[in-house]
């Protein structure tokens, strides 16, 4: 099994004519990515990749029965296209541009919990789940098909860890890019408690970083779960104030510091990682 | 994007909230000129992007008008936390009966809209929510919601005030949250707001800070001057010419140059540095898929950089393709040379083709390979940022 998606997804690309929307669309289907059609407004009866464009998002559910959605828009169009997905009934919106208006990333949070929908990003590299489907951009060759789910801020750091699990042997579930924005469609807590619920995962490795609340967000959630949650936080010795190119990686005043965050994570009963070769390590002592 | 004081006044005054009556200063001359027309006791208030400026004496009260000038001089002579005095907002010393705080903020663990307000002003109020949190008020709000009268009075009367002044501070709870939600904020505080000696509210301070990525539906603030701005105080100049160049970076104080790849190795790179006993000289984020140039120009900061002995180079081919960055780098090579050792390592989409180009230069040109060791795959990361701290202790005469 898998988290989020998987390989009967029906999944659609809005802003599937547009440079990055072609380009991908043709990555995602190169690794067997069910895509089944796409949105821009006006290009409706053209096809890209084989695959039929509407107008509407509401009249590519009709015809191809889409209920996953991937976002390749200008920052400035993403609150209209993800509340028109989640509105017309999609349930799993995955925002890969960067630098998404904060107010307007709220409005879309507050429609995806009203409507029971599932948000990621915006900034994200995407969603994985190896040999099964690949949303956004991130690089296939990282990732293979195992044992292990990972949720990270970031898209580098999301190879690194799949590439060390990969390596060592234990593979993927699936591997969650939360996103490097301030605000986020969804959160480490709202993710590992997916994870807990998916039995083919028996371990989680998380990755945050500076600045933000979200990982503390996380604490709750991980002294209630059963799967073990490896932690690892980017940032320990970053200087405080200074931005750290992810709009959201600045520690501002006591909040946000790397530190804390792992010292509260592990008080939750995370198990702390300083680099990647300890993952492994962890993961052997827990019996994984 | 954070405003001045001056800026965020002039938003005040747009939407009815009430402002002292206040000149922007660019030289202690026109201090000298506004205090003699005024001819009464004035504040001089520094204009930087940055708190904390009246613990750092960046604000003064001038009660002789002959002094004027002495004072302001001294202050266009400060720095506050790397920021230069540039301006100073000069306004007549209001009288003061009592000190509020009032603010709007955003709880991004809860996706809401703040609004804080307590009845002790005109100090840090992250310390008061600290010390009393008690004394501090919050009523929060979903991201598209009014913000009603009766919302605005059961603030305004945790404040403290007679029913005269509530209904007045419930109007400017009222004004401030459309502000807040009109402009995009991330923050807007009256902090002091302030109950004159005549009965008066007033906004003696404004602290607001606009997102950057909103900018654009706003047009009106370039018409009033309000511009993107660099807003972490000074740039070294190495870190101006990276932002000429497009370059996220910034100067740290160690010895080895990070070229990275993307910003969130960037971030926990430093810390595998610091694992092994070394200490970077520098963050950098090379972007998605960067171009030849681009890496060229990257590692040009480093190799021209004094302070760095070595160089550590990390690239996970996601999009971007390693043949692509072995190209850049050996570009950087033959057109401007390594002066330092540098060890670097390559995986991900085509690493082992970048390998192979990399071999090829260092057979055809091996003198500009003479500091360069480069890894594929089989190397873990943390065996090069190892290396790397190697290195540098080895450049610095084995210290």
């Amino acid at each position: 099994m898998a988290i989020l998606v998987n390989k009967d997804s029906k999944v659609m690309v809005q802003g599937i004519t547009g440079g990055a929307g072609s380009f991908h669309t043709k990555r995602m289907l190169t690794y067997g990515t069910n895509i089944v059609g796409g949105t821009t407004p006006g290009k409706g009866g053209q096809t890209v990749e084989g695959k039929p464009v509407f107008d509407l998002v509401s009249e590519c559910i009709e015809a191809t029965g889409a209920d996953t959605s991937v976002i390749f828009l200008p920052a400035r169009f993403v609150m209209e296209a993800a509340i028109e997905a989640i509105r017309a009934g999609i349930k799993f919106v995955v925002v890969i541009p960067e630098h998404i208006p904060i107010h307007d990333m709220l409005r879309v949070r507050k429609e995806a919990v009203a409507h029971g929908a599932t948000v990621l990003g915006g900034n994200t590299a995407g969603i994985i789940s190896p040999g099964q489907a690949n949303l956004g951009i991130m690089p296939d060759i990282a990732f293979t098909p195992g044992r292990v789910g990972t949720v990270s801020r970031s898209g580098s750091i999301t190879y690194y860890i799949a590439d060390t699990l990969t390596r060592s042997g234990y593979g993927e579930t699936t591997c969650v890019g939360l996103g490097g924005d301030p605000i986020l469609g969804s959160t480490f807590d709202e993710i590992l408690w997916m994870f807990e619920q998916d039995d083919e995962s028996k371990a989680i490795v998380m990755t945050g970083e500076i600045g933000g609340v979200y990982e503390e967000r996380a604490c709750d959630t991980i002294s209630k779960m059963k799967t073990p949650v490896i932690a690892m936080i980017g940032g320990i010795f970053a200087p405080p104030g200074k931005r750290m190119g992810h709009a959201g990686a600045i520690v501002e005043g006591k909040m946000g510091t790397a530190k804390e965050k792992l010292d509260v994570l592990t008080e939750a009963g995370a198990h702390p990682a300083k680099t990647f070769k300890d993952i492994p390590e962890i993961l052997k002592k827990l019996g994984v | 994007m954070r405003l001045y004081e001056y800026e965020g006044k002039e938003l005040f005054a747009k939407f009815n909230i009430p402002i002292p009556e206040g000149r922007l200063a660019a030289s202690s001359r026109e201090v000298e000129a506004i205090a003699t027309e005024w001819n009464k006791p004035i504040v001089l208030k520094s204009q930087v992007l940055t708190g904390g400026r009246g613990k750092a004496g960046g604000v003064k009260v001038v009660e002789n008008t002959y002094d004027a000038k002495a004072v302001a001089e001294k202050l266009f002579e400060m720095k506050i936390k790397g920021f230069p005095v540039e301006k100073l907002l000069v306004e007549p010393k209001l009288n003061i009966a009592r000190e509020f705080y009032l603010g709007v903020t955003i709880d991004r663990l809860n996706y809401r809209l703040v609004v804080i307000a307590s009845g002790e002003g005109g100090v840090d109020i992250e310390e008061t929510a600290e010390k009393s949190p008690e004394k501090i008020f919050r009523k929060s709000f979903e991201c598209d919601q009014e913000l009603y009268k009766f919302d605005a009075v059961e603030i305004a009367k945790k404040l403290g005030l007679d029913s005269d002044h509530v209904k007045q501070a419930a109007q400017i709870i009222m004004n401030l949250y459309s502000l807040f939600k009109k402009y995009d904020a991330k923050m807007a505080e009256i902090n002091p707001l302030v109950l004159t000696a005549r009965g008066q509210l007033i906004a003696a301070d404004s602290r607001i800070s606009l997102d950057d990525d909103a900018v654009f539906r706003h047009a009106d603030l370039a018409e009033m001057g309000i511009e993107k701005r660099h807003e972490e105080g000074e740039m070294t100049p190495r870190e101006q010419q990276a932002t000429e160049w497009g370059i996220p970076y910034l100067d740290l104080d160690g010895n080895i140059g990070m070229f990275p790849g993307g910003a969130g190795f960037g971030i926990m790179g430093n810390d595998f540095i610091h694992y092994y006993g070394g200490k970077p000289a520098n963050f950098m984020d090379s972007g998605g898929g960067p171009s030849p140039e681009r890496l060229a120009k990257m590692l040009v900061l480093l190799d021209e950089n004094p302070n760095v002995k070595a160089i550590f180079g990390a690239r996970f081919g996601g999009i971007s393709r390693c043949d692509d960055f072995a190209k850049g780098v050996t570009m950087f090579l033959k057109e401007h040379g390594l002066s330092k050792p540098m060890v670097c390592r390559m995986t991900g989409n085509m690493w082992q083709e970048g390998v192979r180009l990399f071999d090829e230069a260092k057979k055809e040109n091996p003198e500009l390979f003479e500091h360069f060791e480069f890894h594929g795959i089989e190397t873990p990361i943390e065996e090069i940022s190892k290396r790397a701290v190697e290195l540098a202790r080895e450049a610095e005469g084995g210290k």
